[in-house]
């Protein structure tokens, strides 16, 4: 049934949730930002240029998806964000996060469910970068 | 370029970002109480069967799948682990239920996150819902239906 306990436990985990996240993006965004007036930042870029052209996004977003698939949405969130990038890569980020994001706590989730994961995780891997190259051609 | 003018640019853009994530995030955690509260999961999961009947899945797998497109992979995961002590699912079941949600999941939190940093989300929508019926079809057509479980999914 519907109460205000409800609304009261809806407001509790929103405000949890932003928490959560604001632990993760605050330093994780005040890293990329110092590191964007390093050199450091533009090795990276060039480095990473080559694979990152294949999903249409600049070498830098590879900070982003390496953070949010070892980690979490949010640490990648907090590395779009300084990047200004626009909605055509912001888009095709999102889609890639979206289906390959916190690989090990997720495996750790379908492994508990008692499925095997190897395949499960080369499965969103190799699907984040089809999707990201799809979207690369259509969008 | 000052490391103070460095500073305030971390100090403005995190907070603001995180400002504009929470006005999306509180919301809909208030939203899914609501939907937990009025048993909305067990109503909405009807809307899968033709779904679990294409991949050729026990329907005893819609209430996982469900958990976990509107709750998030760990809430799915439980299910999962609950149904299969009691005996419902097969391994089958598990593992297309995992890939099913490895693909697609937590639909409402993920997807609002990122329309509120300025994604486009309904292609992202649709291309993850798509894949993973497609995917777990595909995978289902290489895995025998164990045989005492065979009339289960026919239904």
């Amino acid at each position: 049934m519907l109460s205000f306990a409800t609304l009261t436990r809806g407001l509790k985990k929103g405000l949890s949730v932003t928490w959560e996240l604001g632990k993760v993006i605050v330093p994780v965004y005040f890293i990329i930002t110092f590191f964007e007036y390093t050199p450091i930042m533009d090795r990276i870029a060039e480095i990473m240029q080559p694979v990152m052209y294949m999903v249409g996004l600049p070498g830098e977003a590879s900070l982003p998806l390496v953070l949010g698939i070892f980690l979490n949405i949010y640490a990648a969130i907090g590395a779009i964000l300084p990047l200004d990038m626009g909605t055509r890569e912001i888009t095709i980020i999102a889609a890639m996060l979206l289906l390959a994001h916190s690989l090990p706590m997720e495996a750790a989730v379908s492994k508990k469910a008692g499925a095997k994961v190897a395949s499960l995780l080369l499965v969103r891997i190799i699907m984040a970068f089809l999707v990201g190259a799809g979207f690369n051609l259509i969008l | 370029m000052p490391y103070t003018d460095i500073l305030m640019e971390a100090v403005t853009g995190s907070v603001d970002g995180v400002l504009t994530l929470a006005v999306i995030v509180i919301p809909l955690m208030i939203f899914i109480e609501i939907i937990q509260d009025l048993n909305w999961l067990d109503k909405m999961t009807a809307v899968l069967s033709p779904i679990t009947r294409f991949i050729g899945i026990s329907s005893e797998a819609k209430l996982p799948i469900m958990a976990g497109l509107v709750f998030g992979i760990s809430y799915g995961g439980g299910i999962i682990i609950d149904s299969a002590r009691q005996g419902k699912l097969t391994y089958r079941d598990i593992y297309l239920i995992n890939l099913f949600l490895v693909i697609c999941h937590s639909l409402f939190e993920d997807t609002f996150l990122f329309a509120a940093i300025g994604a486009t989300w309904l292609p992202i929508l649709i291309a993850r819902f798509f894949l993973a019926i497609i995917i777990c079809w595909a995978v289902a057509r290489f895995m025998p239906v164990p045989p005492e479980k065979a009339s289960d999914t026919l239904d």
